[in-house]
């Protein structure tokens, strides 16, 4: 696909709640067909986006627009948007059919198309045998495929889901993630996902808008926003990791050196924008550290701590000679021994794994 | 020992029905079994027979009274209803603040006939009504039908009935999530729209249940419109009334009062009919319906 287009453009939004301010400083283009994920902590203002963008709340200054057209003061029942509540909102009144027929009812269309296109939609979502059950007849999951389909049958162009899978327990969630990308790969919808659930980001998402106290904090794919975090917050809040103060002592050809506040020196491949004595924090995920490394590899020694196996992988924790613990992900390998608790080790990293980010 | 939930539960329930059962339904009864009695010169006399109930049906002044009590209660229930609708939507869905469900509830602090002087204070010939419009120049003479009329009992019976109707929206309407209101609207339909197709349908019966019990007493209240209606003021209440506080019939007060209670559950049927006919209110088909 060559620059896709441009479906939702939201510019310098901002979202005040009497002495509070939900939303500010808020920049973000949705594009045509691709599952976006608004993600971050409860309160962060994700929700309050999704809500700006169904029409549900309005702007304290800023602009949305829709397909091109500046939806200030269109209410939701005329913007081209549908959307997925996180706990359903179905109409109890109803059965599964009606439910879904709603919003086709509602725009006048002939019965037999109504029929028809709900029909079709039931097929999709795979509930062709509950069309006329209850909705207090049905499962979880079940009520969660009504709401897709009572939604994505009016042929949205953006599909808002806030927290569908909230409401389901485990199994079920996982079962769901993998409906929900057969059903947007089937339909070719926009889809706008908020969650607060860094996985669920991570598995659907083409890319993750991570939200932090009202602000866009990074924009990117799944991979890069795990993998290049841009602050403290992103690289906390996105998997787990390994993070130390840190002073800057060189920079040069090579990369920026950075000695953490117990001795321990790092180098990372990166080199703008740091200059020497300036205070960072050092970031390393516990799946880049190993207790095997090559030529060019970093290294320090410490004593393992504490061994945690969940199945293919173990966690070890490493208390390093400055006194410092450090978490360390292995993928366990049985042609490889791995130390015990209480046995002196030497952990390797490499420089391109290092991330150094701006003190908070 | 332990008692079971059952016994608990009847155990709960005893005063209750107890009480029920010596202060209504006995009583109930033995008003039944009155009004197929007869009277004879301010004697009650046991019998049985169907003058009472004949006579009544038969009497121009009781279909009068009777169609003056149904059409004040429905009118006023109405108006009742839809400002209770206003006001519980505000509350439960805008300000979500019990604060000002309390200050509704205050006004009951007062009592009823205080309320009815009020009511004749401001709109009597030389009450606030008519002085702000003298000093308006909208009229050049005190205007003396705001009192005893249908007008100044409606506004009377809806200021007195009002808050009761809106505490039996308010918790209808507490059951429905907002949720499903922004569902409908994200769907297409109009706030109205989801009034209509969503709200109401959830909230039937505790929004007929609120304009039946409104329309209820307000059709048997006699004091409201005695006082300020004038003419217009005769109900099936009053006539009840004096059957048995001035004539001393009372199988015939009995009978009226049963013939008032059979038209309640006929225009509670007749409303309930209407409400499913116009998709107001759903019906859930029964499983064996649709089964497929």
């Amino acid at each position: 696909m060559t620059n896709p287009k441009t479906i939702i453009d939201i510019r310098d939004g901002k979202k005040v709640f009497g002495s509070f301010t939900a939303l500010t400083d808020i920049n973000l283009s949705i594009r045509q067909g691709e599952i976006l994920t608004l993600l971050g902590p409860s309160g962060c203002g994700k929700t309050t986006l999704m809500r700006l963008i169904a029409g549900f709340e309005t702007l304290t200054s800023g602009t949305i627009s829709i397909d091109g057209n500046d939806c200030a003061g269109t209410p939701p029942e005329r913007r081209p948007v549908n959307m997925v509540f996180q706990r359903y909102a179905l109409f109890p009144h109803l059965d599964v059919f009606e439910n879904v027929a709603f919003g086709l009812k509602v725009k006048g269309l002939p019965r037999s198309e109504v029929k028809e296109r709900v029909n079709r939609m039931l097929n999709i979502v795979q509930l062709d045998n509950f069309a006329n059950r209850y909705i207090d007849e049905i499962s979880g999951g079940q009520s969660q495929r009504v709401a897709l389909a009572r939604a994505l049958v009016n042929g949205p162009k953006v599909l808002l889901l806030d927290e569908p899978l909230a409401a389901l327990d485990l199994k079920i969630r996982q079962h769901m993630l993998a409906e929900m990308k057969r059903i947007h790969a089937e339909t070719g919808a926009t889809f706008v996902y908020v969650t607060h659930d860094q996985d669920e980001a991570m598995i659907l998402s083409d890319r993750v808008v991570l939200m932090e106290k009202g602000r866009i904090v990074q924009i990117d794919r799944p991979e890069d926003m795990y993998a290049r975090p841009k602050s403290l917050f992103a690289a906390k809040f996105l998997g787990e990791t390994n993070l130390f103060d840190a002073t800057v002592s060189a920079v040069n050809g090579i990369g920026t050196t950075a000695v953490t506040t117990a001795g321990t020196p790092f180098l990372g491949a990166e080199t703008e924008d740091r200059h020497v004595s300036e205070r960072i924090i050092v970031s390393i995920r516990p799946e880049s550290l190993s207790f095997q490394g090559g030529e060019a590899a970093q290294s320090a020694e410490g004593t393992v701590e504490d061994v945690v196996f969940i199945g293919s992988r173990s966690f070890y924790t490493v208390r390093l000679d400055d006194q410092s613990p450090v978490r360390i992900q292995v993928q366990r390998n049985g042609h490889l021994a791995l130390p015990s608790v209480g046995d002196r080790t030497r952990i390797y990293w490499d420089s391109a794994n290092v991330i150094m980010l701006p003190h908070a | 020992m332990s008692l079971t939930r059952t016994r608990t539960g009847t155990l709960l329930a005893t005063p209750a029905i107890l009480y029920m059962l010596v202060f209504f339904i006995v009583p109930s009864l033995i008003l039944f079994a009155y009004s197929f009695w007869s009277s004879a010169s301010y004697r009650i006399v046991p019998d049985f027979q169907f003058n009472n109930y004949l006579g009544s049906l038969a009497s121009p002044v009781f279909w009068k009274v009777t169609f003056n009590a149904i059409r004040i209660g429905l009118f006023t229930a109405t108006v009742t209803l839809i400002l209770s609708i206003l006001v519980g939507y505000y509350l439960v869905y805008v300000s979500r603040s019990q604060t000002i469900l309390y200050l509704i509830l205050i006004t009951w602090f007062s009592s009823y006939l205080v309320r009815i002087y009020a009511w004749r204070t401001l709109l009597g010939t030389n009450g606030v009504l008519n002085t702000v419009l003298l000093q308006l120049g909208v009229i050049d003479h005190p205007v003396s039908a705001f009192l005893f009329s249908p007008f100044a009992v409606t506004i009377t019976l809806v200021h007195i009935y009002l808050p009761f109707c809106i505490l039996l929206v308010v918790s209808s309407l507490s059951e429905i999530k907002r949720d499903l209101i922004d569902a409908a609207r994200d769907l297409g339909t109009s706030l109205i729209g989801a009034f209509f197709k969503v709200i109401a349908p959830n909230a039937a019966n505790g929004l007929i249940g609120a304009f039946m019990l409104t329309f209820i007493l307000v059709a048997g209240d006699y004091v409201t419109p005695q006082m300020l209606g004038g003419s217009s003021g005769q109900t099936t209440g009053l006539l009840i009334a004096d059957q048995f506080r001035k004539t001393g019939n009372w199988p015939l007060g009995a009978a009226q009062a049963f013939l008032m209670f059979g038209i309640s559950i006929v225009l509670y049927a007749f409303i309930t009919a209407l409400g499913r006919a116009t998709g107001l209110i759903v019906k859930r088909r029964a499983k064996t319906e649709r089964e497929i």
